[in-house]
């Protein structure tokens, strides 16, 4: 091109107005291309800043989803774990003195027990006090209320149950072990079946999030008809554009999801503190403390909605310019 | 052979023909005038040939590759080697005008430390060096024609194509960008340029074609001489 002579003389005089919309513009333009590539799809059409709203509120609803999915997996295992620890032998008899019989061969076959790490005895008259709130102080000591035994086993020990529910059957019909087999399996498909509702809750905000980036894609494409038209002229392959859409739309996801996972987090905190609070910490929901644990899991969040808006975004393209180019 | 028509005939979505049994063929190195009056089918002509779209009739050659029903993924690298000077100059508003002129070699994945230098050479050149940053916007109609211009011969084309080049320039302006397609060509670009400005092509005593109607008259006489023979 140098050995071509240029066009001299033919600058007509910027206007003041453009000079300084140019000075402006120069600065910021320095400024992005410091920290980003000039975008060849305009922000404009592409509908930026409400997608990255959009995207906040729909990461803000999945990590509450999965923060949901892990807290009752944590409740769960809690409840499980505290429930698996004890057991209980029931101990009864027609009167106080055949309750103190069978409760004494009853703890002769424990102190026999490998296994048996623990126990305590709850006898008929402890037992009664405990039903007092409920039974009134007279009623609950009339009553022929059965003794009990807190019991804790060895992981060995817990091998044996079997064997020791038969050795105090054989002992007495009104010796009985209850290793809470029935709560534990109840409270086991009652946190399954919530986990399953909040996992499908996630996936059906994932799918909210790959619909609308497939809107926007499609909207954006159709905005800046004359833009992709220019590019192809200059021969930009579909890929090229699609690459383009697909970086657009990373960076609106990322800032959107993790707009989104700061509110969950917020949220999260806000109810555990409610919690705290009214006094229920550790009832119902033992592993709500928005700690590491519980934020760490989360950042799954951004990422999956970055993959599912720039995939979406990539294909829906791809589609679109082979069919529309 | 850079470029041949067979018989070429081009539709829109099924109406009439707005070019018919178009034969025409353009070498390397070749300079070509395209004239005739409005609506004759020139814009339409040029697409053709930068690829916006294909014959509905005929056989078509770029580069020596068939185009008649070529892949679209065989379409982009073929692109790379026009040079388009587009009649509304097809800037892209968003683009600094460096960046405009610097969009065929990011499309072509060239590195910017690469093309940066070419880009502002040409610009210097097209007398735009002090408003590189300008965006189109901001530029008046003539300074946006260079835009474009530096856009069309920055990526060293084979095959250069202006619709209209002079139509937004005063005349001083015209004359000196019709010299300049002549300079690119002399240095083995081969140029194709539609215009109305028939003072300008009898002036640089250039090849000419005309078409009337969708149909190409051939016309091999450069002006000049064909003005002499009468």
């Amino acid at each position: 091109m140098s050995t071509v002579s240029g066009i001299d003389g033919a600058i007509e005089p910027p206007r003041p107005e453009d000079l300084v919309a140019e000075k402006r513009d120069s600065a910021r333009s320095r400024l992005v291309r410091r920290f980003s590539r000039a975008p060849l799809l305009p922000e404009a059409g592409a509908g930026g800043a409400p997608l990255t709203a959009v995207i906040a509120v729909i990461s803000s609803l999945a990590a509450l989803a999965l923060a949901a999915f892990i807290l009752i997996a944590t409740a769960s295992n809690a409840w499980t774990a505290e429930l698996k620890s004890s057991l209980t032998v029931q101990v009864k008899g027609v009167d106080a003195a055949e309750i103190k019989q069978h409760l004494a061969a009853a703890v002769k076959i424990l102190d026999d027990t490998p296994g048996v790490v623990d126990y305590r005895v709850i006898d008929s008259k402890a037992a009664g006090k405990l039903l007092e709130p409920w039974l009134g102080k007279d009623n609950a000591s009339s009553l022929n209320v059965p003794a009990l035994i807190e019991l804790k086993l060895s992981a060995a020990g817990r091998a044996g149950i079997p064997a020791l529910t038969a050795r105090f059957e054989k002992a007495s019909p009104a010796i009985v072990l209850d290793d809470h087999g029935g709560w534990n399996d109840r409270l086991a498909n009652a946190a399954r079946s919530g986990q399953a509702l909040a996992f499908a809750v996630f996936a059906l905000i994932m799918g909210a999030a790959c619909a609308i980036s497939i809107f926007a894609a499609r909207a954006g494409l159709s905005a800046n008809a004359d833009v992709v038209s220019l590019l192809h002229l200059v021969g930009a392959t579909d890929d090229f554009i699609a690459n383009e859409v697909q970086r657009r739309f990373t960076v609106i996801g990322f800032r959107g999801s993790i707009l989104g996972l700061a509110a969950a987090l917020f949220l999260l905190s806000l109810f555990a503190l409610a919690t705290r609070a009214r006094g229920s910490d550790g009832f119902l929901l033992p592993g709500l403390t928005v700690g590491p644990g519980l934020a760490l899991p989360l950042l799954a969040v951004p990422i999956a909605i970055c993959l599912v808006t720039a995939v979406a975004a990539r294909h829906t393209v791809l589609r679109t310019l082979r069919e529309t180019y | 052979m850079i470029l041949s028509f067979d018989q070429v005939g081009l539709a829109y979505d099924g109406g009439p023909e707005c070019l018919k049994d178009v034969n025409f063929s353009l070498s390397e190195g070749e300079f070509r005038f395209l004239t005739g009056p409005s609506g004759a089918g020139k814009s339409s002509f040029l697409k053709l040939i930068y690829l916006a779209l294909r014959p509905t009739r005929g056989r078509m050659t770029l580069f020596g590759e068939d185009v008649t029903n070529a892949d679209r993924d065989a379409l982009p690298p073929l692109r790379r080697r026009i040079g388009v000077v587009f009649q509304e100059f097809r800037l892209l508003d968003h683009l600094t005008a460096f960046e405009n002129v610097a969009l065929p070699m990011k499309v072509a994945g060239v590195n910017q430390q690469q093309y940066r230098e070419d880009v502002r050479e040409l610009l210097n050149w097209v007398g735009l060096g002090s408003r590189m940053d300008a965006r189109p916007e901001t530029l008046s109609g003539g300074e946006k024609q260079r835009v474009a211009l530096a856009r069309a011969l920055v990526s060293k084309p084979d095959l250069i194509l202006a619709d209209e080049p002079t139509g937004n320039v005063d005349p001083q302006m015209g004359e000196k960008i019709m010299k300049l397609f002549v300079e690119l060509n002399k240095l083995g670009a081969a140029v194709i340029v539609a215009t109305h400005d028939l003072q300008l092509v009898d002036a640089l005593g250039k090849q000419t074609m005309r078409l009337d109607g969708g149909r190409l008259v051939e016309d091999a006489q450069p002006a000049r001489s064909r003005g002499r023979a009468r």
